[in-house]
């Protein structure tokens, strides 16, 4: 267990607890029109391994207005019980509403830990919750651990632009608050025949008197949003300029994918910034990633650590995405992708019986020339 | 309107580099840079101040080199600038350095005017938590938004902007005081101006406090006021890949190979035969 909290040595800001006043794992749910927030969803998979871990119940926290209904669809997706809070008052959202909304159900309940989606929203409304309850938060957690001696949690980061990663505690305070970006976890399975038990609970909050929305509209969005594409085809600024993307888009449209981008094609104003893959874009797990004039920053390969496979097309034989990459090709990006273009109608217009002849001329180059080279790590 | 920007001095991590030998980071020797999210922000605060009159102080708590930032903000056509800068506050998470800016912008408020505005950039390159606006705004109990793009004044004491969720765009109208974090690309900052700099340190108007100025309880700020603690960090574990490459002085050999090795390998193998042909033939 954790020692015992000194009161006398705490910010008297603060509220003295003892970490062992609290129990459970809750993921706050969001939900909206369209229904149940999928990345709030993709929380209950490390909150299931977290309860485990402890030893502790998972809760799902529903609020919002007329989500009543949902409440089952969360236990269905792994929760032990619901806590609903639906209320006219939170029909429109505003962060300080969402947030003190669940501060006062955890001055109510003592969760030990909750975990929030990093969604937009998530993001603003989280770190709101934490100082108000003179909690620890951590952000973009990428993992989840429990220490078996004090049982704390870890929360798992990538600070440093992505470059280290950190492993985050809370000894002496709970709850242990903790964000993911979507996408870094999977939804868990759906469970039909999954029981448990939903609380309602009609809490008031202060009303947000202070600021008004004035106007809500729904942004157009990609057809396939790089979030979901099992190909993307990115490209950052080894491209040269905003033409280059043509030439991904119609690689990307052969292979049934989308468009991505790194950080500084979107700064450049190449592309929009909802395809930007990374650390400050969506992280993404498509089967097929292909990097073309990518460099290979750590901000950027932290949002496609899930991808199946990597591709790298790269006119520069130095850079650091041929070590992070499994098959790349050296050359300009300019020739490679009209000519795999090319190959891949040829393929496609043959049919699958001359998948063998490629297998065998790889064996002759391979063997000719060596496997290709391969970097040292 | 009497707007506070906060800016953070960050180690350049664009300049980071791995030493080749022992494939480690070498972070000693990188430089700091004004965390490049907070330009945005020091512009947004900027433009409001030349519409509707007043000023502009910016803010940061960090040790002494920071005041090359604050300098850097200066030059950009900030009025005034505040290093918030004590041994005690080393070590802060974002709960405990919230606390400090918090009650730095309450010093101001009573020492040199109320203040209308407080803005943030959208987070830092360096730790991209995104909690400061939220937590300053908890500590005073403001009302806040995150992802402005636009700010602009609505008459008595309002403040309308209009900000970018994933799949919506909002437009909030907010009573003064109110804190607002700024999208990462919504302004283009002005450059700096040297003879601005040069003149804002003439006129010494970049100023130091410690806690001595702040007189915050030790319990409350630095390390011992931060609930998070790092356990450990390692350098970012290498996910496995097959790191084979192709070089080729012939484009469509080098096609000819990536289609090939697309075919010989298992998961890619299965998804060209669904795209190429559909089904699973």
């Amino acid at each position: 267990m954790s020692p015992k909290v000194e009161c006398e040595k705490l910010c008297p800001e603060w509220p003295c607890e003892q970490p062992e006043e609290f129990r459970n794992v809750w993921v706050v749910v969001e939900a909206s029109e369209d229904g149940l927030s999928e990345a709030s969803l993709q929380m209950l998979t490390p909150g299931r391994r977290i309860a485990d871990k402890l030893g502790e119940k998972l809760v799902g926290v529903l609020i919002g207005y007329r989500v009543s209904h949902l409440a089952s669809e969360v236990i269905k997706y792994g929760a032990d019980e619901v806590i609903v809070v639906d209320s006219e008052q939170l029909k429109t959202y505003y962060p300080r509403v969402y947030a003190l909304t669940v501060v006062e159900l955890a001055r109510k309940y003592k969760p030990s830990v909750i975990l929030i989606a990093g969604t937009r929203r998530g993001r603003e409304f989280a770190p709101y919750i934490a100082n108000t309850l003179k909690a620890g938060i951590t952000a973009d957690c990428t993992d989840f651990d429990v220490d078996e001696s004090s049982k704390d949690v870890l929360l798992i980061r990538p600070p440093f632009a992505a470059i280290l990663l950190a492993y985050i505690k809370t000894p002496f305070r709970r709850p242990q608050i903790g964000t993911a970006r979507p996408n870094v976890f999977p939804v868990p399975p759906r469970d039909d025949s999954r029981k448990g038990e939903v609380i309602y609970e009609s809490i008031q909050v202060p009303e947000e008197k202070r600021m008004r929305l004035l106007s809500r509209s729904k942004v157009a969005k990609l057809e396939v949003g790089v979030e979901k594409a099992e190909v993307i085809v990115s490209g950052g600024r080894g491209l040269g300029g905003p033409e280059g993307f043509k030439l991904l888009a119609s690689l990307a449209g052969l292979l049934g994918g989308t468009v991505g981008a790194s950080r500084k094609a979107v700064d450049a104003g190449w592309i929009s910034e909802d395809r930007q893959v990374g650390q400050t874009g969506k992280a993404v797990k498509p089967i097929l990633y292909i990097a073309v004039g990518i460099s290979g920053a750590a901000q950027h390969m932290i949002g496609v650590r899930e991808a199946g496979r990597i591709i790298a097309i790269n006119i520069d034989p130095e850079a650091p995405i041929f070590s992070q990459a499994d098959y790349s090709v050296v050359g300009d990006y300019r020739e490679v992708i009209p000519a795999l273009i090319e190959e891949l109608e040829s393929l496609r217009k043959r049919g699958p019986q001359a998948i063998n002849e490629y297998i065998e001329w790889l064996k002759v180059v391979e063997g000719s020339r060596g496997k290709a080279e391969t970097k040292p790590t | 309107m009497r707007i506070v920007v906060g800016i953070k001095w960050v180690p350049n991590t664009q300049a980071v580099r791995f030493d080749p030998e022992t494939g480690t980071l070498i972070r000693r020797g990188v430089p700091s840079i004004v965390n490049p999210h907070d330009l945005p922000a020091i512009e947004l605060s900027l433009r409001l101040r030349d519409e509707v009159g007043g000023e502009v102080i910016a803010i940061s708590m960090a040790p002494p080199p920071a005041v090359k930032g604050l300098e850097l903000a200066l030059g950009m056509g900030v009025d005034r600038a505040i290093l918030i800068t004590d041994r005690v506050y080393a070590g802060a998470d974002t709960l405990a350095t919230s606390y400090v800016l918090a009650k730095a912008i309450e010093k101001i408020s009573s020492d040199i005017g109320r203040v209308d505005l407080v803005v943030f950039g959208q987070e830092t390159i360096d730790s991209s938590t995104a909690h400061i606006p939220a937590q300053v705004a908890s500590w005073l109990e403001l009302p806040y938004v995150y992802y402005v793009k636009e700010a602009r004044p609505a008459g008595d004491g309002r403040l309308r902007v209009v900000r970018e969720l994933e799949d919506y765009i909002e437009e909030y109208e907010l009573d003064l005081p109110a804190v607002i974090g700024v999208a990462m690309r919504a302004l283009k900052p002005r450059p700096v101006s040297l003879s601005m700099k040069i003149r804002a340190r003439l006129e010494k108007r970049l100023i130091v406090w410690s806690n001595n100025d702040l007189k915050l309880d030790p319990r409350c700020v630095g390390l011992k006021g931060s609930p998070t603690i790092v356990a450990k960090t390692i350098d970012m574990p290498e996910v496995p890949r097959r790191k084979e490459v192709f070089k080729a002085k012939d484009p469509r050999e080098a096609a000819r190979w990536l289609v090939a090795k697309m075919l010989e390998d298992e998961k890619l193998r299965e998804l060209l035969v669904k795209t190429l042909w559909g089904g699973g033939k």
